[in-house]
This record gives structure tokens, sequence and C-alpha cells, in this order.
């Protein structure tokens, strides 16, 4: 299980680094802070999993957001 | 920004429920995963659903804006009053200085329970007054 769980965070690391649209990498940033605190359960650290779900998944990505929108979507090649 | 019934349903519905368990993870941060920063950021991501939602005007009606500063800024200082305390009426500083009964129920913390609701209430305030000064900055 925790292999399988650390071969996504890979799967989704590379899939973000390699987006060209922003929102798309924000949202799946928000999906790999999720599985990231899924591990931290699973590895018996129950309140750093609070603070990933909360910070990692809640504020940055509304910051992200925000930061977005004053800027360009896509990125220029 | 176009609002959308969808997010103004969902936030209104579940806004009050993220409040809660904020509240929650404040008041059983002793006895279970939790605790002061947990809460705080729960509290402060309610408060910015609502931003979302609503717009600033309508909830800095409930939260406002002066008690919301006031917060942020004596909440250090009530986390320091009640470790002097502790060093005045307890062994050392942050010592806790309450005679609590009961183990495993909500005041067996003493005064870990104080300053997790200080700590909490602090962290809220800070991460909501970031957010709501660049909301102010998109609209003008």
């Amino acid at each position: 299980m925790t292999t399988l769980l650390l071969a996504l965070h890979v799967l989704l690391a590379v899939i973000i680094l390699v987006s060209r649209n922003m929102l798309t990498a924000v949202i799946l940033l928000a999906v790999l802070s999720l599985f990231s605190s899924l591990l931290f359960f699973i590895l018996h650290a129950p309140d750093v999993a609070l603070t990933e779900a909360a910070v990692g998944a809640g504020v940055s990505t509304f910051l992200y957001i925000w930061i977005i929108r004053k800027t360009e979507m896509e990125i220029k090649p | 920004m176009k609002k959308t019934d969808i997010l103004d349903v969902v936030s209104r519905k579940l806004a009050p429920f993220i409040l809660l368990f904020g509240f929650y993870l404040l008041t059983y941060g002793h006895l279970s995963p939790g605790g002061g920063f947990q809460g705080g950021v729960t509290i402060a991501s309610a408060v910015i659903l609502l931003f979302l939602a609503k717009g600033t005007e309508r909830v800095l009606e409930v939260f406002p804006l002066k008690s919301v500063h006031y917060t942020e800024a004596y909440g250090f200082f009530a986390f320091l009053l009640t470790g002097i305390a502790g060093l005045v009426f307890g062994e050392g500083f942050l010592s806790s200085f309450l005679k609590v009964k009961g183990a495993g129920a909500i005041p067996g913390g003493g005064t870990i329970l104080l300053l997790n609701i200080i700590i909490g209430l602090k962290v809220g305030a800070g991460i909501t007054l970031i957010c709501y000064y660049l909301f102010k900055e998109r609209e003008e």
C-alpha cells in the first residue's frame, strides 16, 4: 500500500511538471497533497496528516489560484 | 468573478460544519490528533470559503475586521501571559498551574487546553487576514 502510494506520488509529480496549463498543475498539486496526507495517516502520523490536508489542499491551493488569476494561465513556449 | 449556484449552495451548507470541526480540533487537541495550528487553519479555510462565495463585506459583518486584527495582535500576548502565570503560580515557564482532575476528559488538560485555543484563534485570524488583504488588492 505504501509502495503504491509512493509510485502515485512520482506519477503525479511528473504530470505536474510537464503540464502546460497552470490550473491543471495546481489542481493536481492539491490531489498530490491529499494522497500525501493519506500516506502520513498510514504511517501512523495523524497530526501531520491533518496539517497536510488543511494547508496543502486548502490554503496553498487558494493562494496559487489567486496568483494565476493575476498572471498568465498558459506557459509560453 | 462569475458566481454560480453550486458554489453558493455548497459553501453555505458546508462552512458551518468546517468551522465546527475547527473548534473540535482546538478543544480536543490534547486528547486526539489535532491542536492549535491545525484547528486554526481549518477555521481560516472556512472563512476563506465564505469570502469566495459571499464576498468580503457580508463576511466582515459577522467577523468584524477590527476584532480579527485585535485577535491576531493580542494572541501572542495572551500566550506569553499564560506562560508567565505558570512561572508565578506553578513550577516554571508554561507549567500547568491549574489543579484539575480527570485525565482523559476535556478539562483534564489544564493550561494545555487554554494554550491550544489561544494559538488556534491567533493562527486562524492571521491566515484570514492574509487572504482578506489579497482579496482587497484585487477589488481595487
